[in-house]
């Protein structure tokens, strides 16, 4: 956690640099979503790819995860095998199949 | 007592233990947001529709995607300024995030109340024409010579209640009515509540009867158990036949011949007109089988000059796909599908023909507003206007969750997003306004505070960063 004047002068720069690059990573996002790529399944990934980065932009700098106490750690490992979970079950959902293929 | 750790660190944790608590929170509404974010791929995944690409307008969520940018840095900044006690500056960036929120919020209202005007009538054979009721729909019933209807004694749960089910939608004046013995009833507040209490006194007195008549039979027994009002079946005969105009989502259904009521109070008389008057600004023939045949192109509807533009952007658009990409299949393509078969209409005329010049088409409009069929309609000349039979219409709604999965999906999250966004702003807010003391005295625990605050904001941000390309770009 930034403390120290120079510390937080410091940190000051990075937000600045972070902000520009998610100004420039939006523009991005909206100029790949634009381009036909050969499946759809491409720009979907593609955008969410752009979008993980401008997410991790700001929970590293903004959020200060980056240099963080291990308490936020192990609180947050927790959420991520949650939701990871959450996500699995829509897999296993869409991989469930009737028997009767006709229904 | 004074809450410990504020300021300085908890030894155990090396956090102070707002910040805990934050990291908490937002570890559990991950969760919350990972849940509806999945539920986003399982109805995308699952849709058996033509699932919606570059279907909002891109603006809005753009520029709202900047102002949640713009908030998260100022908020942070704040925050920094604060460490360093330029209290001028941190008071700045504080009231420039708070704004922002008010930005993103206002462009959120604008958005949601273009959809809530949008229409879109899917017909029976797949074809969804999109636009605007210039009128809003409501069917005519008229000639209604008498409403039966039923006041529930205890056994029921709807009861008759004309003066707010029926009477609203009656044109004109309301005559009086005579009940089936021939009394004469004005059905206002006073008569109603008069005539349903006589109606409830004799269900009363019939009950009496009907226990007493046991009792004497020496049935005692049952007359214990016979303890509810019965229903009264009640005919009202107008001394004019009625007409009504009302929505087919406040009643409950018609046919040709009767008409059922919310209360349940039924008539009969005749269906005048259930045709829909809609302002045509985009024809989706992705769902039929053959697009030339759909009905949009039926003479009445929009007709063979429509079609023509639309078969002529239909061929273009897969002719440069084909030019483009000689390797795709065209029939994968999401947005070449939604760009061949989903017409979009900017004017009143196809423009294929209003290229002959100016005039040419503004001759050819002047008559059709002429027509004395439709003065009444007389729409704002932008867009065609077409005049839909009931059964050629299966299914019809503005752009809300009633509408599809997408849009179902679409205010959900965006909805609770916005919520997020509304209970941040207020807590910076409230920092911001009633604050001052600590501001004065204790900088450093409002920069926690601050710090906290901003936690969420960042957060709310984030979301919002998966949430303009999978909902306005994908």
């Amino acid at each position: 956690m930034a403390s120290s004047v120079e510390e937080v002068n410091k940190s000051v720069r990075a937000f600045m640099k972070v902000f520009a690059a998610l100004i420039i990573l939006t523009f991005i996002t909206v100029g790949l979503s634009m381009v036909e790529m050969p499946t759809h399944s491409m720009n979907i990934l593609v955008g969410m790819i752009v979008a993980a980065i401008k997410a991790s932009l700001v929970g590293l700098i903004f959020m200060h995860l980056n240099h963080e106490r291990s308490t936020v750690y192990k609180i947050l490992a927790f959420t991520g095998v949650f939701a990871i979970v959450l996500f699995v079950l829509i897999v296993l959902a869409h991989g469930d199949r009737l028997v009767d293929p006709n229904f | 007592m004074d809450i410990p750790y504020t300021v300085s660190a908890r030894p155990d944790t090396g956090l102070f233990n707002a910040k805990i608590g934050i990291w908490l929170f937002l570890a559990s509404e991950v969760m919350l947001f990972g849940g509806l974010f999945s539920s986003y791929i399982f109805l995308r995944v699952g849709a058996d529709y033509a699932w919606p690409i570059h279907e909002l307008d891109v603006w809005p969520g753009f520029v709202n995607t900047l102002v949640l940018i713009g908030s998260s840095v100022t908020v942070v900044m704040a925050w920094a300024s604060l460490k360093l006690r330029k209290i001028g500056m941190y008071k700045v960036y504080m009231t420039i995030t708070v704004i922002c929120a008010g930005i993103f919020m206002g462009l959120k209202a604008y958005e949601y109340s273009k959809k809530f005007k949008h229409y879109a009538v899917k017909l029976t054979d797949g074809t969804i024409l999109t636009g605007h009721l210039p009128h809003g729909y409501e069917i005519e019933f008229g000639e209604i010579t008498e409403l039966s209807m039923t006041i529930a004694g205890e056994n029921k749960a709807v009861s008759a209640a004309p003066l707010s089910h029926v009477l609203p939608f009656v044109e004109g004046e309301i005559p009086t009515f005579t009940t089936a013995e021939g009394e004469e009833l004005t059905l206002d507040e006073a008569g109603w509540s008069a005539f349903h209490a006589q109606i409830i006194d004799a269900a009363e007195v019939k009950l009496a009867n009907d226990k007493a008549a046991l009792v004497a039979a020496g049935r005692g027994a049952e007359a214990d158990l016979k303890y509810l009002l019965p229903d009264t079946s009640v005919t009202l005969k107008p001394a004019t036949p009625l007409k009504v105009r009302v929505k087919p989502s406040k009643i409950y259904g018609y046919t040709g011949d009767t008409i059922t009521f919310r209360d349940g109070t039924t008539a009969s008389g005749k269906l005048i007109n259930d045709r829909m008057t809609l302002e045509v600004d985009g024809v989706d023939a992705r769902s039929v089988p053959d697009a030339e045949k759909s009905l949009a192109w039926k003479p009445e509807y929009l007709g063979d000059e429509w079609k023509e533009e639309f078969v002529h952007t239909r061929d273009s658009a897969l002719t440069h796909f084909a030019d483009e990409y000689p390797s795709r299949d065209p029939s994968k393509s999401a947005t070449l599908q939604k760009k061949a078969f989903y017409l979009h209409i900017h004017s009143p005329t196809p423009e294929g023909h209003a290229a002959d010049g100016d005039a040419h088409s503004a001759e050819a409009k002047a008559p059709s507003e002429g027509h004395g069929e439709d003065a009444h309609a007389g729409g704002h000349g932008h867009y065609p206007e077409v005049i839909l039979e009931k059964k050629d219409i299966t299914f019809f709604s503005n752009y809300t969750p009633k509408l599809n999965t997408f849009y179902a999906i679409y205010f959900t999250l965006t909805g609770l997003h916005g919520l997020h966004v509304v209970a941040g702003a207020l807590v910076l807010l409230y920092f911001l306004v009633c604050n001052g003391k600590m501001l004065r005295e204790d900088p450093e625990h409002l920069a926690n505070r601050v710090e906290v605050g901003g936690l969420f904001w960042h957060f709310v941000d984030l979301v919002w960063i998966f949430l303009f390309p999978l909902l306005y770009l994908l």
